[in-house]
């Protein structure tokens, strides 16, 4: 399943919002997602892929596609560190 | 020039025992009791696991999203406030916005988003707190949220007087409306305290009543020689305000006139009441509504079923009242639906009001053995029906000494104040 699969998933759940209007280029404030619903999103993306996002969440994530990314390179980077040898995320950025 | 005077048009409650005012008045009027055995796991670990639940899922009022942001008080005021705006038939949309106002009383908020915030922080040793822990439990969100829902752009205004906070919410929100600074105000109080660290707070004070162990439910004994304290309750009750003039102008139906506030403070101690403090509050309400004590059909007890408040309560209404006193029927309807702190005082205010619609005085129940110190007409077992209520008086006083007394009367077009 894609990064944009599950983040759809959750906020369908979440949200009451239909896979339709999360197309990537979506404007999260359009949606309905302010900034601290964006935090409490985060919750449950750390849950679905064991990640430990701390006090750092960029404030200039716009879009549904946004979110994708920076999941992405979060995901990429904890397969990296885990690949150093070290299994805390945050040694490695 | 004539004062302006101060028109109930509406009436909104979600309680224990009733999620309307008819629902809870006829429940009242029977004897019911809504305290309960709390449901695990709320019941596990405390002494006296009793209090008065309000049946409500905010599933069914409000969409995830928004639900997410609100505490459970919160919830229970915009529900309330929605039920009195409806009974009122306001429409916000056509009152001038800045004329209208919120006023709102709650002794501690957002306990439950508090208590959820901590265990999160030092049972889970998370950080993974919410992000709205700080908009849940602010004291003043649920007056927030009935603003913003409705566009009310006057005052937005929250009290915590501990147990008179919603008596002192709808007081002030009164005296707005007669000073001419608004028109409408939105009037009540909430209060959500059934979380287990709130409820081991009040245990640790001992003042929560013992589990009547034969019944749970007459576990609330006011004015009774056996009385053992007051057992918890959530929920909410709003009232609209108006000025006379203007609902008059739109039509609306005035279900009384609210004619007397008064505010007095003990001084003596942080929780032990006084006769003069009580009895003062009482001549101020009296002496706001020009009204005689011998006038006063109904008096709404605050009847804590604490040992101190109850003597004293009676002594101050002795007091106040003289001989008049004994004839005068007096009634703690907190033996039914519990002590709903900072909600208890609007709570009991509209109860008041539609006893004074209804001619019925709603009893104390659970009074075999009164104290030899309470020797009033507590209206013991038995509702009474059939009388006319021109004015009732509700009684609100606090932990922190805040007495607040509210009287409405029935609604007279002709009379004229000066």
């Amino acid at each position: 399943m894609s990064t944009l699969d599950t983040l759809q998933d959750i906020l369908i759940d979440e949200f009451n919002l239909t896979r339709d209007q999360l197309v990537p280029e979506a404007e999260l404030t359009s949606l309905g997602v302010d900034s601290l619903d964006l935090l409490e999103l985060m919750f449950k993306i750390e849950d679905r892929y064991k990640l430990a996002i701390r006090d750092d969440v960029p404030t200039d994530l716009t879009t549904v596609g946004d979110v994708v990314v920076y999941v992405d390179d979060l995901l990429a980077r904890q397969a990296k560190a885990r690949d150093a040898g070290s299994g805390d995320l945050h040694a490695a950025t | 020039m004539n004062m302006r005077r101060v028109a109930i048009t509406g009436l909104g409650v979600v309680a224990p025992l009733g999620s309307c005012v008819d629902e809870l008045f006829a429940h009242l009027a029977a004897g019911r009791s809504g305290i309960r055995r709390l449901a695990a796991p709320l019941c596990e670990g405390l002494r006296s696991p009793i209090g008065a639940c309000v049946e409500f899922d905010g599933g069914a009022h409000f969409a995830a999203a928004k639900l997410r942001m609100l505490d459970r008080v919160s919830q229970l005021a915009l529900v309330a406030a929605a039920q009195a705006i409806a009974d009122a038939k306001l429409d916000f949309a056509i009152e001038r916005s800045d004329r209208c106002g919120v006023s709102v009383g709650t002794g501690m908020g957002g306990a439950g988003s508090t208590d959820e915030g901590y265990h999160i922080i030092y049972a889970e040793r998370s950080e993974r707190v919410k992000p709205y822990t700080v908009l849940a439990s602010m004291t003043n969100a649920a007056a927030s949220w009935i603003g913003i829902d409705y566009g009310i752009s006057g005052p937005n205004l929250t009290y915590s007087t501990a147990c008179s906070s919603s008596a002192v919410a709808v007081g002030e929100a009164a005296r707005r409306i007669r000073s001419g600074d608004v028109d409408v105000m939105l009037a009540g109080g909430a209060e959500a305290p059934l979380t287990f660290g709130v409820l081991r707070a009040w245990e640790a004070m001992r003042t929560i009543a013992s589990q009547d162990i034969h019944d749970p439910s007459a576990s609330c004994r006011p004015f009774s020689r056996t009385r053992t304290g007051l057992v918890l309750g959530e929920g909410a009750a709003f009232v609209a305000l108006e000025e006379w003039e203007h609902a008059l102008a739109r039509g609306a139906r005035i279900r009384a006139e609210l004619t007397g506030y008064g505010l007095t403070t003990d001084v003596a101690h942080i929780t032990r009441p006084t006769v003069a403090g009580q009895a003062g509050a009482m001549r101020a309400a009296l002496s706001s509504a020009d009204l005689d004590p011998d006038a006063v059909d109904y008096v709404n007890a605050h009847g804590t079923a604490t040992l101190q408040n109850d003597s004293v309560e009676t002594a101050a209404i002795k007091d106040v009242f003289g001989e008049r006193a004994y004839s005068l029927p007096v009634s703690s309807t907190k033996s039914m639906h519990g002590h709903l702190l900072g909600a208890a005082g609007a709570l009991e205010f509209v109860i008041a009001v539609a006893s004074l619609e209804r001619g019925v005085v709603p009893p104390t129940m659970h009074l075999d053995s009164p104290d030899p110190a309470c020797d009033l007409d507590y209206v013991s077992g038995c509702a009474r029906t059939g009388v006319t209520l021109s004015a009732v008086m509700s009684n609100s006083f606090a932990f922190g000494g805040t007495n607040a007394v509210l009287i409405a009367e029935t609604p007279d077009v002709h009379r004229r104040r000066h």
